[in-house]
């Protein structure tokens, strides 16, 4: 049965931009490098190991001596170093956008990806001197995943396949079901990551030493915030783990042929399932500086992948529902 | 429509980011001790020691590795220690009856040396204006960042051997943890006082500080195995011997 090939709204907007689709895909990957690097400054809590910014005791950031990255201060300056590149690949990202892309809401969003790591940046500084105050961290934490989101929508809606046109879902019978319930799985991956930037930014991430069972019970007593937060955290697993069963059991079941939808929910099941046990791992391990980095970053990536995957649905039922 | 829900979509997404975290709502506010009558002269003591019931944790190694400049092998956790049966670094201090005592400033400095890459002495008391030296006996960075919240926080680098640094802490505050974030094992314990009535366990838990006569409530803390309270009468010239016992924890 041939399948129905829509033509995306940008087909006739330009053609294929190989070369700005790969250099989104690759500030896209080194933005989850830059979570992962972010992780270990907050796991081996390096975060004010350097205490001046943006120069880095006294050095400009660029030539601070190699033999001074030295215990905490390794972690922290590479980070401020991964960070810098990756805003250079955005400023370019940027400009090549709008060099050479006829779509003004592609433009906007390229230019919105900019301002928000240069916020990034400014609120990394922040961090440093207002020693770590959790409005700071954890919104700094919480930009760090929406720029993520951001540089796979600039990867996505850049790609020739996207400009080409996304074939339909097969099953057209839902409407825009699948594409609502992906965006509450993202949405749920994401207020997911908050809970764990909020336990990681108020110490709170063995304030349950024991794991399955919190102090040898089902629900613990709530001796103090700290507890609370972290099991709010551990409910929030619970919820991502039902949304994203239930996002990969409808593709499954609906859409298996389609494998642009398929892909990414074998994907990020693999990941949720990675991440359960990265955070068990976390706990057994009394918070291994480098198991809670890939705890961290794994999260960034289910949340990538979420996102990716809203995307696609979004735009492969798009036409479909305009038929109806 | 696509463009409309993406929009939609990262708007939420930013307005997320920028909800951010609280303050810490369980912070409790310290306060110093209030000007009154002139201060009273220290003739009492009371003296103790602070015992460990249970099998004490091992004192896990630390590995210095990332830092070629920290070249102590003999390093290990210090969060207890215990000797003779007795538990260190406990802060014992006057937690009521002093109040609204004045005590004058003292002029003798207190010293945190950094050295073997570990603070030196792990806990220590002063009183509100006290001058605190640190000092870096290390050939490497360190920084110290003292966690306040009662206090103004601060975080400032010792990047060579011999730097000094001078603080004063003008508030009470117990306890006010002292950390390096170069190297992240390092900590200390800093019990600030209105009064000098106060003293840090050593050898054998053992502990001893001068106080004026009257009726007190004691405090022992230490930073594991939380506080305890008691309350003590000590009588013009008089002694006191008053223990405290803290259990292994589960």
């Amino acid at each position: 049965m041939s399948r129905n090939v829509r033509v995306a709204g940008s087909l006739h907007e330009g053609g294929e931009n190989v070369g700005l689709h790969r250099f989104a895909l690759f500030t896209a990957c080194s933005t989850a490098f830059l979570i992962f690097v972010g992780g270990l400054v907050t796991s081996n809590q390096a975060g004010l190991s350097v205490p001046d910014w943006p120069t880095s005791y006294g050095w400009n950031m660029f030539t601070f001596p190699y033999s001074k990255w030295v215990g905490g201060i390794r972690y922290e300056h590479v980070h401020r170093l991964v960070a810098s590149f990756v805003g250079f690949l955005t400023v370019v990202t940027a400009s090549w956008t709008w060099l050479t892309e006829r779509r003004r809401w592609l433009r906007n969003l390229s230019l919105i990806a900019l301002m928000a790591v240069i916020t990034q940046g400014i609120l990394g500084g922040m961090t440093v001197k207002y020693l770590l105050p959790t409005s700071i961290s954890m919104t700094h934490a919480c930009l760090a995943q929406t720029f993520f989101c951001m540089t796979i929508a600039m990867a996505f809606f850049t790609s020739p396949s996207w400009k080409r046109g996304l074939p339909l879902v097969e099953d057209r019978s839902e409407g825009l079901r699948l594409p609502v319930i992906c965006a509450l799985t993202t949405g749920a991956v994401y207020v997911q990551l908050l809970l764990g930037a909020w336990m990681r930014h108020t110490q709170s991430g063995l304030a349950i030493p024991d794991f399955p069972l919190a102090f040898g019970r089902i629900v613990p007593e709530f001796r103090d915030y700290h507890v609370a937060i972290h099991f709010s955290h551990r409910l929030g697993a619970v919820l991502v783990t039902a949304t994203i069963a239930w996002t990969a059991i409808r593709i499954w079941r609906k859409h298996r042929r389609d494998q642009l939808l398929l892909r990414p929910a074998i994907i990020m099941t693999g990941l949720l399932a990675m991440q359960l046990t990265l955070g068990a791992f976390t706990i057994w391990t009394e918070k291994s500086p480098v198991i809670a980095s890939a705890h961290v970053a794994t999260g960034a990536l289910i949340l990538g992948t979420s996102f990716l995957l809203t995307l696609r649905a979004f735009t492969m039922v798009q036409r479909e529902v305009a038929w109806r | 429509m696509p463009k409309l829900l993406f929009v939609i979509g990262l708007t939420t997404l930013l307005a997320f980011s920028a909800c951010g975290g609280g303050n810490d709502p369980f912070k409790e506010d310290g306060g110093g001790a209030s000007a009154g009558a002139a201060a009273p002269a220290l003739t009492a003591t009371v003296k103790g020691k602070i015992t460990f019931e249970g099998t004490p944790p091992e004192m896990k190694k630390i590995v210095t590795s990332s830092d070629p400049g920290c070249k102590n092998s003999d390093l290990a956790n210090e969060a207890i220690i215990v000797s003779d049966g007795g538990l260190e670094n406990v802060i014992v201090y006057v937690s009521k009856g002093l109040e609204g005592k004045k005590f004058p400033k003292p002029t003798e400095q207190k010293v945190l040396d950094q050295k073997g890459c570990h603070y030196v002495p792990h806990a220590l008391t002063l009183q509100t204006g006290q001058e605190l030296k640190i000092v870096n006996s290390d050939e490497t960075t360190h920084n110290i960042h003292a966690w306040a919240e009662v206090n103004s926080p601060f975080n400032e680098s010792q990047s060579s051997k011999g730097v000094e640094t001078i603080k004063t802490f003008d508030k009470e505050e117990v306890l006010l943890p002292v950390r390096c974030d170069v190297h992240n094992w390092m900590n200390a314990f800093i019990g600030v006082f209105t009064n000098p009535s106060n003293a840090v366990s050593g050898k054998g838990g053992a502990y001893e500080f001068k106080i004026p006569a009257g009726e007190y409530e004691i405090t022992a803390e230490h930073e594991k195995l939380g506080k305890q309270t008691q309350m003590v009468t000590v009588a013009e010239n008089g002694s006191a011997d008053l223990n405290f016992t803290f259990k292994a924890a589960n």
